[in-house]
């Protein structure tokens, strides 16, 4: 019996050195999307979800739009891109940070392939980068923030200390102190992105700790759940909260991915596709400011308002100086603007936000 | 006709396949139920995860990718199991030595000659994986401190350590602040056999005949087989147990580190998230399918690894929810358990027994 | 009512064509066995007859392969303990069942059916209580299981059955744990019962308890019936040839006792048991090569612990104790080992031998470390093998090939496959305890030849045992042992039964 157990191994081996490598084959325009969490989180990846629908809907049966959800980032990841790769899907799309360097492999050794990835840097003949400035209309909700706390200590429910997550944490700080130079934003760190639980904990952890909002930097809408539940108000992100959550959500910075989604998709079927790293804001209409919760008073709503639209115009540069750090030295300053980069690999919290960039 | 259950006298190695084998088939049997129940056509299912899995070269080089640290660590664990330490700290003894040889990835190439690097990576993440796993064997050994308990926790206490360093002091400076340390040096990177399967397979192929070697025709495995059974025997048999326990503990230990040490220098080349995706736990389910054989651990992992990779194509082609593959997972290892039962006996009809029992040679009544 | 009516009427069980195998053993082979009302039926055989079988299938624990099963005359299906327990059957286990944590109250209604949620203590007191006073079976109710002795605890399984009004008591080897003095007290519950028109099937292989304590008695020897006798028409020397097969050897032959030099040597040792109590109280003995010192005493005096001292398994708080003149107080198992020290432990089962192992590696645990076994750390499984074959031979261990696993061995073939192995590993001194415990009369005669042998070819021999039969037989030197004391030593050939008897019970002061 033992030879038999011999024979299996040696047969193994075999296999293992002798890799025979399938053909690919083509296929009609197939579009792939991999998600960081399920489309029922009403966060990130809800945005996502309902991006994809909405091309699907513009473009009808000329493309193919699928997706997998709960990809762990990592190796993992690797696999599964890999796998749309030579199943003969034509462009993927991969929606966490995480999948960076993953998909950078993968976009080696499928040149014909259109690899997109958000939220990271990396760029390749075929593979692009895309993400928004989220900061804009993050910046607009710090306005309501600051204006509507009256224990001047608001919440923030925070996923990584990466720079994604940090910008918004900032940008959200510098509106709340452009009206309320008292107020301080806390920070809550939970390290995951989708994980309700966890979520729920940090924020019932801040309102115990006496903040009167939160704001959030998660996938779900479990933070928002539990300040309602206290009583407390708080502020959205990613999808538009107040109308799964209610009122009590004043606003939510909000994504729009269908405007990008269908123009680089349309872009790649026309065969004019070229690498690229889009970062666009509210002008181009990839990001916004979602409803505003009638709770929130006339003149604050039109202060806000009044904000939106010089950002528009573009006579409200949120990224110009002077920009504090929490020491209080001055990093940006008056009269110079944040560079890209910066913003890109930035790793430290401007004045007003209690925490630490582990 | 009637049947009954007759306790084994010795094993058979044919048992020890066909039972998880045929166990193997009643699971699918069972998820098929499932799978109808949920709309899904089971043969289009398990044909879409078989191929998937095994289905090309690119597919079966990614099941290998998952399958080399479930073959390790499955050793390992098999190992700790065999001693009745029940180990459940792969999965920290994992990510240590991932620290540990990306340590010396990242810190040792300014002094130590290149060709040198990688295998001080591995050999230091051996270690670094037998240290972890040395602690609740000392624990245990010196002040009889449940291990089960101490090997769970110290897997939180690795996770935390290797994230504090990927998000703290080891964070890539070039990475834009991103978490993650730096690439690896080229130097370090463990060569490839095809695709991403790298020769960590080989090592964990030697290692499974070597640990079987070990355990079956050595003076060190007869002990390790005698103090598995009694500590009472072994110690009255002038076997000092502590000492080859805590040995044989920080071998289990080396065996989950090297599966950690050839993921960072042949998957993810940096220490980065997703390191840890339960490839220690997993492992009990191997060692548990392979009856602790060590020879066995090698297919059974590759089939654990099928089951993960194709478990995809349950979602990318059947278009079902994630969760679905994960029932499937765990619906595999009630027939494995029952399926265990039939390798420790085996079913008779009532009278054939009492005749071949009739033509045995005398015996004591059990 | 007619005479056959009446008969029937008599007739409490009937068994008819019973048979049960286990691998390689066809434990029943067609046995038949009548049980009538108020009678008490021996079961007599070697170790390995068929005996606890039978009766197993009695008491509902094992099904048997075919045959059936009346009581009463009616056509009985027994698949549980619970079902013999509603039929009126109950049995005594020779490995006792009782719950150590919990109470005698407790462990008599364990099990109970029917028992309401909240039992009444107060009324199952009364109940345990004159059930004790009826049949002389004195327990205190309050008592923690863990607290009693073995013969208490027996008690208790005895009381557990009256309890449940069983009207067919089986009792499985009942004295192979008790003292003389308890054997009897037995003897006498069993006659009370007996009297009150129960009915009991007692398991045994010692002639003089089936003499005191049966009424009829059936004799069976691998699995089948030999033979059926009334007590009174038959004679020990009879019985046990039915049972053996053969005639027995009573007596043993021996080279005339001539010690040379010392091979143990203990003065004041003392040391301690599990619960830390004092088990050892300052022990001195000295044993020549050529010489079996049995160590008398009635179980649990501190023997097992004398022997795990010696061994290196068991601390020694005070004294010293040299091997072949070399100080070994507090030595490791292993460098006693190493300095020719064999040892036939007290509990085979778990100690002894490792049950999932086959034959062949037990025989070989001493002998594995070094060559022709191993070399260079590699073992060389067909020296294995061969060592494995001599010995099954030469000590006539009974197993149907040497990979099978020793826990299906009987566990007279255990204690043999023990004692090849320590006899094989020894050079100069044998500690056995215990070594015929619960063995036929077969083995026990090839176990005692056995030690005769080793001193005779200059081995010291200390043998611990409490069959004073044996001891006067075997033994050249007597130590009696109680409460961790020597109380005396003396030649056998001076030793009386009546003064070894006082002074295991303590009943006379020490002498030394």
């Amino acid at each position: 019996m033992k030879k038999t157990l011999f024979a299996v191994m040696i047969v193994l081996l075999a296999l293992a050195v002798a890799l025979p490598v399938a053909a690919q084959k083509a296929a009609p325009f197939k579009v792939a999307f991999i998600y960081i969490g399920p489309p029922g989180d009403l966060g990130w990846t809800y945005e996502h979800d309902r991006a994809r629908k909405a091309v699907a809907a513009d473009l009808g049966d000329k493309v193919k739009l699928d997706f997998i959800e709960n990809v762990p980032e990592g190796p993992d990841a690797e696999r599964i891109i890999r796998q749309y790769a030579q199943d003969g899907y034509n462009m993927i799309f991969a929606t966490s940070f995480g999948y960076m360097d993953p998909m950078f492999n993968v976009a080696k050794e499928f040149p014909k392939v259109y690899f997109e990835h958000c939220s990271g840097y990396k760029t390749a003949p075929n593979m692009a980068t895309y993400f928004g400035w989220i900061e804009e209309p993050r910046y607009l909700s710090g306005i309501i923030a600051g204006k509507m706390s009256k224990a001047n200590k608001i919440g923030y429910v925070a996923a990584f200390p990466i720079p994604e997550v940090v910008r918004g944490i900032n940008w959200f700080t510098l509106g709340v102190r452009s009206v309320n130079p008292k107020a301080t934003v806390n920070v809550v760190w939970t390290n995951t992105w989708y994980d309700p639980v966890k979520e729920r904990e940090a924020a019932v952890a801040l309102l115990d700790s006496g903040v009167d909002i939160i704001a959030q930097h998660q996938d779900t809408t479990e933070p928002q759940k539990a300040a309602k539940e206290r009583g407390k108000l708080s502020i959205g992100y990613d999808s538009d909260m107040g109308k799964i959550v209610g009122d009590t959500v004043l606003t939510s910075p909000v994504w729009n991915w269908s405007v990008y989604y269908k123009q680089t998709i349309q872009a790649a079927m026309a065969g004019t596709w070229k690498s690229h790293g889009y970062w666009e804001g509210m002008k181009a209409g990839v990001v916004q400011l979602g409803t505003i919760s009638p709770k929130v008073p006339k003149d604050v709503a039109g202060l806000v308002d009044a904000a939106s639209k010089k950002i528009l115009a573009g006579t409200l540069n949120v990224f110009a100086g002077p920009i504090k750090d929490q020491s209080g030295a001055v990093k940006v300053p008056a009269g110079t603007t944040i560079s890209v980069d910066d913003r890109a690999g930035m790793d430290w919290f401007v004045e007003g936000v209690v925490g630490k960039v582990k | 006709m009637r049947l009954h259950f007759e306790k084994r006298k010795s094993l058979s190695i044919g048992a020890l396949f066909l039972v998880p084998a045929i166990s193997f088939l009643a699971s699918l049997l069972l998820t098929g139920l499932l799978l109808v129940a949920f709309g899904a056509d089971p043969m289009a299912t398990y044909a879409a995860m078989l191929k998937g899995a095994f289905g090309s070269g690119r597919a079966f080089t990614e099941t290998l990718v998952k399958a080399v640290p479930l073959m390790l660590t499955g050793l390992g664990v098999g190992l700790a199991f065999k001693l009745r330490f029940w180990n459940i700290g792969a999965e920290g003894q994992l990510v240590v030595a991932g620290v540990a040889a990306s340590w010396v990835a990242l810190f040792w190439n300014s002094w130590m000659p290149p060709f040198l690097l990688l295998p001080a990576a591995l050999l230091v993440g051996c270690m670094a994986g037998a240290l972890w796993a040395g602690i609740p064997a000392l624990l245990k050994t010196s002040l009889k401190v449940d291990e089960t308990l101490v090997t769970l926790m110290l897997n939180y206490v690795a996770i935390l350590f290797a994230e504090s360093l990927y998000y703290g002091p080891w964070r890539d400076p070039k990475g834009f602040g991103f978490p993650g340390s730096a690439p690896f040096p080229d130097s370090v990177l463990l060569p490839h056999i095809a695709g991403r399967a790298h020769i960590g397979l080989y090592f964990a192929i030697a290692l499974a005949l070597i640990l079987w070697f070990l355990i079956n025709r050595t003076r060190w495995g007869f002990e390790l087989k005698i103090i598995g059974s009694s500590h009472k025997a072994a110690r009255y048999q002038g076997i000092s147990v502590e000492r080859k326990i805590l040995a044989a503990i920080l071998l289990s230990g080396a065996l989950c580190g090297l599966a950690g040490a050839t993921e960072v220098t042949g998957i993810s080349h940096r220490l980065q998230q997703g390191l840890s995706v339960g490839y220690g736990y997993t492992a009990i389910i191997v060692a548990w399918m392979s009856q602790l054989n060590p020879l066995a651990v090698v297919p059974v992992s590759i089939l654990m690894a099928g089951l993960l990779v194709g478990g995809d194509q349950v979602q990318m082609k059947m278009g079902l929810p994630a969760a679905m593959s994960l029932v499937m997972q765990g619906m595999i290892l009630f027939p494995m358990l029952a399926g265990s039962l039939f390798t420790e006996f085996r079913i008779r009809r009532a009278g054939k027994a009492a005749k071949d029992a009739q033509t045995m040679a005398p015996g004591g009544a059990a | 009512m007619t005479e056959s009516t009446r008969e029937n009427a008599e007739l409490l069980v009937e068994m008819k064509g019973i048979r049960k195998s286990f691998p390689g053993v066809q434990a029943s082979d067609d046995v038949a066995l009548v049980l009538r009302k108020g009678e008490v039926l021996a079961l007599l055989g070697e170790n390995g007859a068929g005996k606890s079988t039978l009766m197993n299938i009695l008491a509902g624990l094992y099904r048997p392969d075919s045959g059936e099963i009346r009581i009463r005359g009616k056509l009985a299906r027994i698949a549980s303990p619970r079902d013999a327990s509603a039929l009126g059957v109950g049995m005594v286990h020779q490995n006792f069942m009782l719950v150590d944590s919990m109470t005698v109250a407790e462990n008599v209604v364990l099990g109970i059916p029917k028992l309401p949620f909240v039992p009444n203590a107060a009324r199952i007191r009364r109940e345990i209580l004159e059930l004790s006073e009826r049949y002389n079976l004195k327990v205190e109710p309050e008592a923690f299981v863990w607290q009693l002795s073995v013969g208490e605890q027996q008690r208790v399984e005895i009381l557990k059955l009256l309890y449940r009004k069983a009207e067919i008591l089986i009792l499985d080897e009942p004295t192979a744990v008790l003292t003389p003095q308890e054997s009897k007290e037995l003897n006498a519950v069993v006659k009370l019962m007996q009297a009150e028109g129960k009915s009991a099937v007692f398991i045994t292989h010692k002639m003089d308890e089936v003499m005191s304590f049966s009424d009829r008695v059936m004799v069976l020897r691998k699995g089948k019936v030999v033979a059926e006798k009334l007590t009174r028409d038959t004679d020990p020397r009879d019985l046990a040839r039915l049972m053996v097969g053969r005639e027995i050897l009573f007596c043993i032959d021996k080279r005339p006792f001539e010690p040379k030099g010392l091979v143990l040597e203990l003065s004041g040792v003392e040391a301690l048991n599990e619960r830390g109590l004092p088990a050892l109280r300052g022990v001195d003995l000295r044993l020549r090569s050529g010489e079996i010192l049995g160590i008398a005493g009635v179980a649990g005096n501190g023997q097992r612990e004398l022997a795990e001292t010696i061994t290196g398994l068991r601390p020694t708080t005070a004294g010293a104790i040299s091997i072949n003149c070399v100080d070994s107080t507090n030595a490791s198992p292993m460098s006693v080992i190493r300095r020719g020290v064999g040892h036939v432990p007290q509990d085979r089962v778990a100690v002894g031998v490792v049950g999932d192992m086959s034959v062949s590696d037990n025989l070989a645990m001493k002998a594995y470390r070094s060559a022709p076994l191993a070399s260079g750390g590699v073992l060389r499984p067909k020296r294995f093998l061969e060592l494995a074959k001599r010995m099954i031979e030469a000590f006539k261990i009974a197993t149907p090939s040497p990979s099978t696993r020793t826990k299906f061995l009987s566990g007279g073939n255990i204690q043999k496959t023990i004692l090849a192995r320590e006899i094989e590993a020894c050079s100069s001194l044998l500690i056995a305890v215990y070594p015929s415990r619960g063995l036929d009369i077969g083995a026990t005669e090839a176990v005692r030849k056995e030690l005769v042998a080793q001193r005779d070819a200059g081995l010291g021999v200390l043998l611990v045992s409490e069959d004073l039969e044996e001891l006067a037989q075997v033994a050249d030197t007597i130590a009696v042992m109680f409460e961790g004391r020597i109380m005396a030593v003396m030649p056998a050939c001076d030793a009386e039964a009546e003064r070894l008897g006082l002074l295991m019970s303590g009943a006379i002061p020490a002498e030394v």
